[in-house]
Order: C-alpha cells, then structure tokens, then sequence
C-alpha cells in the first residue's frame, strides 16, 4: 500500500495510535481502581473550589459556603466514579458523540499551536492573497435632492458654473466621504447608491443624477482607490489566522480520510 | 469621514506594531482591550453605530434545547457581515453588516444545556431524577420532543420547580461556565476590529420570580484581560441587588465597568417598574441610586413584544397598541396572568412618569433609563428586519413555513401564538467611533435610541435657545455645545426647553410619516402626566390637522404581495420644537417618537412566499408602522 507524504507526520500516528487506544478500551471496558473509593478532597482542591466562587463574587466564600461547595464536590465526584464502576459510560450516544470530537479535536490540536515558519507563511500570503486585499475606498461629493427632474436640472446648473454650494436641497446627509469603505457607503446612503456609484467613473465633473432609497444625488466621485494587497509584513497576524483555521479544517478532514480508508462501510439498500 | 481617517491611522500603527513585536498569533492588542487609543475619534458623535445587544447562541440553556446548533463564532460572523448555514441549512448574510453585538447567553448553567446533552445517560441516570432523565430522553429523540423539554425546563425555572438534581452540581457547573466563558471570551477578542466591528462581552441574568420576567443584559466595557477575571452572576433563585453586588464587586476588582439592561418588562406582571421594593416596603433613595447608576439604559422592543407603552395608559395615544398583541395576556410562561392595574410597571413610558415622581420625593430617580431595541433571536443570527426574521429559536426559522400559526411554548394554550412575535429591533448608538469603549460610554450616558428594525436616523438635541434658524448653520456642533444631546439632562432656568429633532429614513427602507414629542411630568400635587405632540409630519400642508388629529398618511401595502412603495411620507423630517405646556418647577422628560409608513411585517411575507393562510387577527396585524424612540432628555429644577 502506498501511503503519500502526509501521513508520515506525527499527528496522523497520534490520531491511528488514539484510535487503537480506545477501541481498545471500548472493548475491554474502563475499569475503576477498588483504592479509588477513597475521595480526598485535598488543600489543592478545596483552593480551586473556593477560587471558582471567588472568580463569580469578587470575594472569598464564608467557611460554611465553602463546606456547601466541598459537600457537592463530593457529591458528584461519587456518582461519576459509580457511573464508570457500571460502564454506563458504554453504548451511550452522547458520549460516542462526544468521544468522536475529542478525536476531531486531537487532529487539530497540533494546529492549534503550532508556530508556522515565514516561509510557510509566505507561501500562504502568496497563494491567498487576494483574501488579504484591502477594502475599496471611495471618495466623493454629493448633492441631494428629492426628485430626479429637480436633480437634472440641478447638473445644468452645475454645468453652467454654478457653486455647487448653491445646488440642492437640504438633508442631514453628508455632503462628501473621504476614502469611505463599501459598508460605510452603504450604511450612510443605502445599496441602491452604492450600486450605482459602482458605475460612475472617477472623474471630476458632476456626474448622474443616481438614485438612491433616499431620492436622487449628484455625484462628483473625486478618487476610487480599489483594494491593494499589502505587503505581507503589514497582514502577517491576519495571514497566520488564515493559515491556521485553514490547517485545522484541512488535518481534520485529511485525518479522518486515513481512518475512513481503513474500513469498509457496508449501508443495506 | 473622520473615521476614514481614524481607520488608516490604525492601519498604519497595527503595521507598526507588528514590526516592533514577535508575531505570536492570535489578536492585535487593539483588539483585546477597550479600545482606547486605537483608533482616532470624531469630535462629536458623527453617525449611530447600529448594534443587537441580545442574542443567543448555542450556549443558552434554552437556544440550544430550542435546536440552534450555531455558536458564538458563527453569530460573529453573521453580525459582521460574513455569510453562514443556519441550522436548518438555510444560508444567511446579513445585507448591511452590524457595528456592533452583544452575545448574550443565558448565565444560568451558561452552556449547561448542551453539558446535559453531551452527557452520558449514566450521570443523569445517577441523579436519580425521573423529571431530568425524560428531558435528557426528550432532547435526543427529536427536535420538537429538544423543544418541549427546554418549555418545560423554562417552566419549573419561572415556578421554582427545578428539579434538586439540577441544582446540587453547583460546582460541576461552576467549572464547565468558567471554561466556556474564557473561550468565548477568547473569540470576541478575535472578532472585535477597533474602528470597523466591536465584539463586547455579556451574559443574559435571567430573574424571573414566580414566572414574571426581570431579565437583563449584562455588558462589559473591556477586553477579555479584565473579563476573565469573573464568570457569569447566575439569575435563578435571587434577587436583583445581588446582580449589583456582583457587578460593583467586578468594577472593584478590576477596574473595569460594566452595566444591565432590563428587557421584556411587558412579561414583568408589573414587577419591572415597581413603585416600591421588591418586598412591598417604600422605596429607598440608597436602591434608587444603585439602581440608576447600574441600569441605564433599557431595552423597550425586541421579538417578545414592545415595552413602549399600552392603550390602558395611554389611551389618547393612537399609536399606543403597537406590538403588545399577545404578551399583554400574562407573564413569561403565561402561569399568571396579568391585570390592568400591573401594567404601570410594565411599560416604560410609565416607568419613566413614576421615575421623576419617585425623584421628587427621594431626590434620586431609579428610571433614569434611556432606550434600545435589539432582538433577543435564539437563532445565532442577528436578523431585525422584516424580510429577513429567522424566528425566535430555530423551532420557527423560515424552513419551518406555517411558523406563524404555530401557538408557543411560553403560554400554548392561552392564546400566545408564533405571529405575536415581533421581527426584532436593534440598538442605535451615537458615538465617535467604533470601539467597545465608545459603545459603551454612549450606553452610559444614554445617547442611544430604539428602533423596531429599520435604521432610521434620529438625532435630538435639548436646550433653551434652538430655533429653525439652527437649520441653516453648524446645527450638529451647536447642539453639543449649547445644549445637550439625547439621554441628557437640562437644569429648569424658567424658560420653555426647545428641541432640535432630526429624522432620515432607513436609505433602504420605508418613507417616514411623522416625528412625535412624548412628553411626561409630574404637577404640583405630585399627579402624573402625559403628552403626545405631532411635530412634524410628511405633506404638511395636505395633511391638516383636524380636532386634534394629524390626518393617516395612508397605506400602500398590497397584501397579495407584501410589497410596499415611497409614495407617501417622505425621506426626511426636521422640527425646532419648544414646549408650549411649559410650567416653571414642574419635572419632565421628552423622548422622540418618530413613525414608518405603513409596511408588511413578517407574517405577510412569510404568506405570501409560502402560501399560507393567516387567520384575520394576524392578517389585521400583518402590516405596521416600524418606529423608533429616542432616550428621553429631563427637565429638572434647578436647586433640588
């Protein structure tokens, strides 16, 4: 059998050594030391005890808030022993379920934190780096009125040397944007407007009018910046994040892939 | 825009950061703390950052029993703008991205639900309980039997019925909140971009004695160094001051601040806004002052219903019936009813009317609240539009098409069905930036307001001197500088308060039909009193008023196909308002109310796109006009 590169790295031992591990224990069953049915509730657990009260309240829990606490400590930790003593933790759909994430997890824990090199990095900025792009920016006047024929007539008048001061009727809209994102755009003037900004050409004069769900502008759209990429110095943290959630996504499902391979599924029709 | 501006200066020192430090992964420092410093700052506030402070994910006890399988990671990515499969694989991108969001989940067993789901039977065969062990059994069968189970467990909660077993593994639960609490504190870190979307840390404290709802939202103002120095203040089984104790407590310790919104006092049974203590005996000016200084804010309208006000106590208001259908019958689990003389302490415009009473004779004032909406959605997804609901809980996301008919699990059999739920609001805040700081301070100090989904934009400033001649100038710059903008307060100087008030519609939404002044006071016997003045409306000189009344602005709402056209209100409205009821002395509040034409609510939508038949109560109630609500400004004597 020919096995690729991947599956030489330790994770995938890890993960087909974890597998045999529990098979092992599914079948032989988990059993609980007969010692174990001393419970010593120590300084050191009592201290983590009282922490856990004292991170809700700001404050240490009073002596008989503390026994209270010890009491259900107790509590559980004798019915969880009981419970393994009866293997009820066996042919149970929660904890199969539970125990496959673990595996999930196990496949993608090296992931989690592991440090990638620059040069993987790099690689990453490379091949991805149109994710990296950053955000068009527009920057424009506009002028605003409430309907389109008062709107034409208003770029007549523009177009015959008219202060554009003198143009327009009065809203509580901004009159320019300055290197504007497309949300802000849209958040300011709605995406009726920035669809049909997207087809003004940056140019100086007055151009439209263009609707919008506010009524109609006259834009004069002074500078459009598209999203460069930046250098990869300036998106390295972003570029990790990116490579990370990627990594994880990928072992998981390249991990799983050695497992399913190792078995025949046989689904009755 | 200044914060263009602000945004490039960030990405220049961000770059600059990172040359200056070893990358060791995971977020900028910007993004873990206040956000101070990070980015530049407009002079005044510059435009409303539109947030949902109440949303539930998979960590609720009850989102995840109602089905949701999203988490946290998931709803920051839909907020933000990012495209996700919602539980019943439908994919949903929110068309014009949140600034802001609040995950709010449950701090009551915070994730427990889903511990006892992923539990093995043995443990909850072990507690030896038969109520635990059907509901584990309920929640693994079948999504409908995960719902009943989580009714039925909101239920015992709301009666004090919880059953012993649930309660005694105190410490188990403390362990698992405190883990998934940092880890969900670790992703808000990671999702929060000063300047461009602010991730704050909450819980949801969810008090309900005897089934009446005191729910509240708990906010942070930091970062997760601070917020991980505590885990969530538990609701059930205690009362409201030990919140506060919790949250001073948290401010001592870490210097921090944090703050609770009430929410859903129309489920309250009167108990939200009481005009005594919770036991009956007078109010005290020491838990006045407390709870002024923790609850600033309220939310007034989300999916369960508008908390504005009711025809009860309002009756010559004839905008007063607005999303009370339903949630008026009873309190949360509908186990009790409510009568009349409860809703005072229902609603907050009466709330805040009892507020200046109580401040006259205490000297504090306990509803100094300013108002938000948000949508309490169990979904994940942080969806306030009418064209876009995704349901309450995923039980009632659209893949589920008569969701409208289906009567609810708070209160089945009496009378509480799916289409009395509203689409849910969000929350305006007017800040100079966008940073978990300046969010923050605008819930503070109350420059916030309502709405019931459209983002219109209202803007209102209080003083003595404002007039129509404002309009022409530096309006913006002179109401800060001569006057004081929403949520604050202005000292009586014997002269009538003016008002500047400012109303752009939704850009892509529906026109605006009027601009509304509600005004409350107190007289001199100590009677208390309320007002609605039209300001300004849209085709003045067509729509006259007539004995009292500003004449409908008409309806253009098709109810064959949910659609609606521009053609009546209009895009914008201004008034310079002084009070002509003016008395020297008296205590008064003003918040703005400012009216939507006439549009499809999501009951329409969902008939005509699956087909289904609403009965004549939700098709008269299917179409209505959206509105927003500002923070009041007061009115207070000069030497009090």
């Amino acid at each position: 059998m020919k096995l690729p590169g991947w599956t030489r790295e330790p994770l995938v031992h890890f993960l087909v050594a974890g597998a045999l591990v529990f098979a092992f224990f599914a079948l032989r069953g988990n059993e609980v030391d007969p010692s174990s049915r001393v419970i010593s509730v120590d300084r050191e657990v009592q201290a983590q005890i009282a922490l856990g009260f004292e991170q809700m309240m700001s404050r240490p829990p009073t002596d008989s808030e503390l026994a209270g606490l010890v009491e259900n400590y107790v509590h559980d930790e004798i019915l969880y022993r009981e419970a393994i003593r009866l293997g009820f933790d066996r042919d149970d759909a929660i904890v199969r379920r539970r125990l496959a994430q673990k595996m999930d997890m196990a496949a993608s824990a090296r992931a989690e934190t592991e440090m990638p090199s620059e040069n993987t990095l790099k690689a990453w900025y490379a091949e991805h780096s149109a994710k990296f792009a950053e955000e068009t920016r527009y920057s424009f006047d506009q002028i605003w009125f409430s309907d389109e024929s008062a709107a034409k007539a208003g770029l007549a008048r523009l177009n015959s040397g008219t202060e554009p001061d003198k143009v327009g009727e009065r809203i509580s809209l901004p009159k320019s944007l300055e290197r504007e994102d497309r949300d802000g755009v849209a958040n300011t003037f709605g995406e009726r407007f920035l669809e049909a900004i997207d087809r003004l050409k940056p140019v100086s004069a007055w151009q439209g009018p263009v609707a919008s769900g506010l009524g109609w502008h006259l834009v004069r759209l002074r500078k459009l910046e598209p999203g460069r990429i930046p250098p990869f110095e300036a998106v390295r943290n972003d570029v990790e994040n990116d490579w990370r959630s990627a990594t994880i996504a990928d072992r998981r499902a390249k991990a799983y892939q050695v497992l399913r391979d190792a078995y025949r599924v046989e689904i009755e029709q | 825009m200044r914060r263009n501006l602000a945004r490039w200066a960030l990405a220049g020192g961000a770059a600059m950061l990172l040359a200056g430090c070893s990358a060791l992964g995971g977020p900028d420092e910007s993004q873990t703390g206040d956000g101070e410093g990070t980015i530049e700052l407009a002079e005044f506030p510059d435009r409303p950052y539109w947030g949902d402070t109440h949303l539930h994910t998979n960590n609720s006890i009850d989102a995840f029993g109602f089905g949701v399988r999203l988490g946290p990671e998931d709803a920051l990515k839909f907020a933000s703008g990012e495209e996700v499969t919602s539980t019943t694989g439908v994919k949903a991108k929110l068309s014009r991205p949140l600034d802001f969001l609040v995950i709010a989940d449950h701090s009551d067993g915070l994730g427990s639900t889903r511990r006892l789901y992923e539990a093995p039977r043995v443990a909850i065969l072990a507690m030896n309980d038969e109520t635990v062990l059907r509901w584990y059994d309920m929640m693994h069968e079948s999504p409908e039997q995960s719902q009943r189970a989580i009714a039925e467990l909101i239920n015992a909660a709301a009666n004090g019925t919880i059953p012993e077993a649930l309660l005694n593994s105190q410490e188990e639960q403390d362990k698992a909140t405190s883990e998934i609490w940092t880890t969900h504190l670790d992703t808000l870190d990671r999702y929060n971009k000063p300047g461009k979307f602010t991730a704050l840390a909450g819980f949801e404290y969810t008090l309900m004695p005897d089934g009446n709802n005191l729910h509240r939202v708990v906010m942070f103002r930091d970062g997760s160094a601070k917020t991980k120095q505590v885990v969530p203040y538990p609701g059930l089984d205690s009362d409201v001051t030990g919140l506060w104790s919790y949250m001073e407590g948290y401010a001592k310790k870490t210097g921090g601040q944090v703050l609770a919104i009430p929410h859903n006092s129309n489920v309250s049974n009167g108990l939200m806004f009481q005009l005594t203590l919770a036991d009956g005996s007078p109010m005290t000016a020491d838990y006045a002052k407390r709870r002024a200084m923790h609850e600033p804010v309220v939310e007034a309208t989300q999916i369960k219903g508008d908390s504005e006000t009711h025809p009860f106590l309002s009756p010559n208001d004839e905008f007063a019936g607005f999303g009370i259908k339903g949630w008026e019958l009873g309190n949360l689990p509908l186990t009790r009813k409510t009568t009349p003389d409860m809703f005072a302490g229902n609603y907050v415009r009466e709330a805040l009317k009892r507020g200046i009473s109580l401040e006259q004779k205490l000297g504090v004032n306990p509803y100094a609240f300013g108002l938000i909406g948000s949508t309490d959605s169990h979904t994940a997804l942080a969806t306030g539009d009418e064209d876009n609901f995704f349901g309450k809980h995923t039980g009632n996301e659209p893949a589920i098409k008569d969701r409208a008919l289906h009567s609810q699990n708070l209160g089945t059999t009496s009378g509480r069905f799916g289409w009395h739920y509203l689409a849910g609001g969000y929350a305006a805040a007017w800040a100079r930036g966008n940073t978990r700081a300046e969010i923050f301070d605008a819930f503070k100090r109350r420059e916030v307001y309502a709405t019931t989904g459209p983002r219109m934009v209202l803007r209102v400033f209080g003083g003595f001197d404002f007039s129509a001649a404002d309009w022409d100038g530096d309006w913006v710059r002179k109401g800060y500088t001569s006057g004081v903008p929403m949520g604050g307060e202005l000292s009586d100087g014997g002269k009538a308060p003016s008002f500047l008030i400012s109303a752009l519609k939704d850009p892509d939404g529906a026109n605006l039909d009027r601009v509304q002044v509600v005004k409350g006071w107190v007289d001199a016997a100590g009677n208390m009193h309320e007002q609605v003045y039209d300001v300004v409306w849209s085709d003045m000189d067509k729509r006259v008023k007539s004995g009292g009344k500003v004449p409908a602005v008409g309806d253009t709402v098709d109810r064959k196909t949910a659609k609606y056209t521009n053609t009546i209100g209009t895009a914008e409205l201004r008034a310079a308002w002084t009070d002509p009821d003016y008395r020297a002395g008296q205590r008064a509040f003003y918040y703005v109310r400012v009216l939507e034409i006439p549009t499809p609510r999501w009951t329409l939508f969902d008939m005509v796109r699956f087909g289904i038949k609403l009965p004549k109560d939700a098709l008269d109630d299917a179409v209505a006009q959206e509105r927003a609500y500002s923070s009041p400004i007061w009115l207070k004597p000069t030497a009090s």
